[in-house]
């Protein structure tokens, strides 16, 4: 008997203004773009909000009356409850993670269903990590999850058009053979990513009816499979595993020497902040440490394909480099001040 | 397959890109087995040697020169100074000079088999057209600059502007060095788009291969910084000129090099004075091979700043000699070439943040010179007669 489960990201970076060598010391606000280009994080969140957040949000409040099983009871206290569950950074997972989440108190930690971490195995069951002692692990269903998130609107795919009849059946035909179907995406995929006119929100406003016609189907938040299934097995991940590109590793973040440079330099910065006390020093310095402003740096789409060009905001890794060091210079000599 | 092939220069006696790729293409494509008679304007004679070394292990390559005082990138107003000095024996102007030079090249067209007719550039279309007429073989017009390239856009010269057009609407194929000139043709020519081939410049490492990187104290003292190409509107040393005068107030232990000659010269060295830059720019004149080489591998940085650049050949030999590039997006190897910085000509500020850039982040600086340096192989003059001659036989029945 397969349970649906849901994870959405939701997630907007400030993304760093153009920002050159002749603004270090005589500018301190890095994330205020207010021009036409990506840059401005006012205009994208909007535009974002428009087109998936707001449309998205109606249609899912509207399936929750409908089908109160969609996605559990509680969603009314989410802000008032301690979070259970716990999804890193970009889905990025290993071992010692886990142990250092158990010890926070977490049930339960998602992580990407790589082929090189599964091997064999289903993500369709519960694991728990290795080392850990209760601590359960969702794997996310990278296959399933993709037809939506990327596949959804490819008219060079062989399953096009996706419809909602055809996928729930392809989550009943798992039953008997796995307990949870993990579909974890972007929240952008609605509306964002695939757009309006693909027919992504007539797909997803009547996926819950169709997948509720099998009986042995139902719908289950990440608290609740932890809580009603056992973890089958130990799974040992040793290396970080993510669900960026095909690698599934951190070198979308971590690939070339800038990006390593970039995310030394401000690691480095980590005492000098905390000592100043200074909350709009250490939220900035935060704010830096987002794993965009990295992603962007990253130059193996040279090679590989476009995603990265997708969500680039800079023209190339190079100035999205150079924009970043520039300001990280500003950001040490006031903290040097 | 044999074919005729109208050029204007060749090294060591070139001036330009122009010589560099009839050079780097003619030696590839007579290594695929091509027969090339290759036909140039020329006062003095041509060293056979240097091409019977040149060409060696390769299909016999034959050179005729044509006399002519014609060279490339001449105006027609420099053309009058030069022969006024010269006396009466060529054309009186310019256009004459290219309307003889077209009647000769019809007498080597009626003498020497072919089955394609290929020319580089306005100075040559009229003479390929000759040729076509004489043959009736099939005529490809290589476009490595236009009149609007060399000009900026202002100040068109009409009489060429018109050769050129002619020239492209007689030709049977176009090749074209990037697809920015591709563009320019189809909207400035009115050309069909299916017309026209674009096949993109390479670069020869083994060019690239004899000359050390040392400086001496200079070098360990400063940075430098490296601009190469005619001092020339269009290849926009003016902008980096400016851009220097920002750099200098950030990082003063920086030089700024130009290796090269032409008519902006002195209004570019008064320029540096002006701007209180006298000691942090250099003017070295003209340079080639192992001398250039040095200078490309002791840079920093080199920066094309062109205004308008069909292709750029420099900034692969600067990546071939381990320098990171800064190229003009007004540029045709700037749609190909991945590895390197890019910045709009006009956009002094940002060119000036990018200079700063390589100088202070070592890392950039280093991570530019490898990923580029491994980028420039995949331009490779072989890569590009392949195409060529794919062009050729798609004209002919050889």
């Amino acid at each position: 008997m397969p349970s649906v489960c849901f994870y959405f990201q939701v997630h907007q970076p400030y993304r760093v203004k153009k920002y050159r060598i002749f603004d270090i010391g005589r500018d301190s606000l890095y994330f205020n773009d207010s021009s036409e280009s990506n840059l401005n994080n006012i205009k994208v969140l909007k535009k974002v909000a428009e087109k998936c957040y707001l449309p998205a949000n109606n249609l899912i409040l509207e399936l929750l009356k409908k089908y109160p099983k969609f996605n559990g009871q509680k969603i009314q206290k989410l802000f008032g409850v301690k979070p259970k569950i716990f999804r890193n950074t970009e889905l990025i997972y290993n071992n010692e993670l886990a142990r250092e989440v158990e010890k926070m108190g977490y049930k339960g930690i998602l992580a990407e269903g790589a082929d090189h971490v599964l091997d064999w195995r289903s993500p369709n069951f519960v694991y728990k990590p290795k080392g850990a002692k209760k601590i359960k692990l969702l794997l996310k269903n990278y296959r399933l999850s993709d037809d939506i998130a990327f596949r959804f609107s490819s008219r060079e795919w062989r399953d096009w058009p996706l419809t909602a009849p055809k996928f729930s059946q392809w989550i009943s035909a798992i039953n008997g053979n796995g307990q949870t179907v993990n579909l974890f995406m972007d929240y952008e995929t609605f509306g964002e990513h695939q757009w309006s006119d693909t027919g992504i929100f007539e797909f997803l406003r009547h996926l819950p009816e169709e997948i509720l016609k099998n009986p042995d189907n139902d719908f289950k938040t990440p608290s609740e499979v932890v809580k009603n299934y056992p973890a089958v097995a130990e799974l040992d991940v040793h290396n970080p595993v993510s669900w960026a590109d095909i690698e599934r590793d951190l070198s979308a973040w971590t690939g070339n020497i800038l990006q390593q440079s970039a995310l030394k330099s401000v690691y480095d910065l980590e005492k000098a902040v905390l000592k100043t006390k200074k909350k709009n020093l250490i939220d900035a310095w935060g704010r830096l440490q987002t794993s965009d402003h990295f992603y962007y740096m990253c130059t193996k789409w040279f090679a590989d394909g476009d995603v990265h060009k997708y969500f680039n905001p800079y023209d190339s890794p190079y100035d999205a480099f150079i924009n970043y060091m520039n300001v990280l210079s500003d950001f040490k000599l006031r903290l040097n001040n | 397959m044999k074919v005729l092939m109208f050029g204007w220069e060749f090294p060591p006696h070139n001036s330009g890109g122009l010589g560099v790729a009839c050079h780097g293409l003619t030696k590839a494509l007579s290594n695929q087995g091509a027969e090339i008679v290759f036909v140039l304007p020329k006062k003095i004679k041509i060293e056979k040697t240097f091409f019977k070394i040149k060409f060696a292990n390769s299909k016999p390559l034959k050179i005729i020169s044509i006399d002519s005082s014609l060279t490339p990138y001449l105006s027609s107003h420099q053309y009058s100074r030069n022969e006024e000095k010269a006396g009466a024996l060529y054309g009186r102007n310019l256009f004459e000079e290219v309307n003889r030079y077209a009647r000769l090249a019809k007498r080597v067209a009626a003498s020497e088999p072919h089955d394609v007719i290929h020319a580089h550039d306005w100075l040559t279309f009229p003479a390929g057209m000759e040729a076509k007429k004489n043959s009736k073989k099939p005529l490809v017009a290589h476009v490595h600059a236009t009149e609007f390239d060399r000009t900026g856009g202002l100040n068109v010269n009409q009489k060429v502007y018109d050769i050129e057009r002619a020239g492209l609407g007689a030709a049977d194929k176009i090749i074209a060095v990037s697809n920015y000139t591709k563009d320019k043709i189809v909207s400035h020519y009115g050309i069909d788009p299916n017309k026209i081939e674009v096949v993109h410049n390479a670069v020869d490492p083994a060019d690239w291969q004899n000359a050390g990187g040392h400086f001496g104290e200079l070098k360990k003292k400063n940075k430098i910084v490296l601009f190469t190409g005619r001092l020339t509107l269009q290849k926009g040393p003016d902008y980096f000129l400016s851009a220097a005068r920002k750099v200098v107030d950030y990082y003063p232990d920086v030089l700024f090099v130009f290796a090269g000659s032409g008519d902006m010269e002195r209004k570019l060295i008064e320029g540096a004075a002006w701007l209180g830059l006298a000691d942090k720019v250099k003017f070295v004149g003209f340079l080639r091979d192992a001398k250039l080489e040095k200078l490309y591998r002791a840079a920093d940085l080199f920066v094309m700043p062109s205004v308008s650049e069909p292709f750029g050949i420099a900034p692969l030999e600067a990546l071939t000699c381990g320098t990171p590039v800064l190229i003009s997006k007004q540029s045709g190897v700037a749609e190909t070439l991945k590895h390197c910085l890019k910045v709009d000509f006009w956009d002094i500020d940002e060119m000036a943040n990018k200079i700063l850039s390589i100088l202070k982040y070592g890392q950039l600086r280093e991570h530019l010179k490898e990923q580029g340096g491994r980028e420039v192989g995949k331009f490779s003059w072989q890569e590009a007669a392949a195409r060529c001659l794919g062009i050729y036989k798609g004209l002919t029945t050889v």
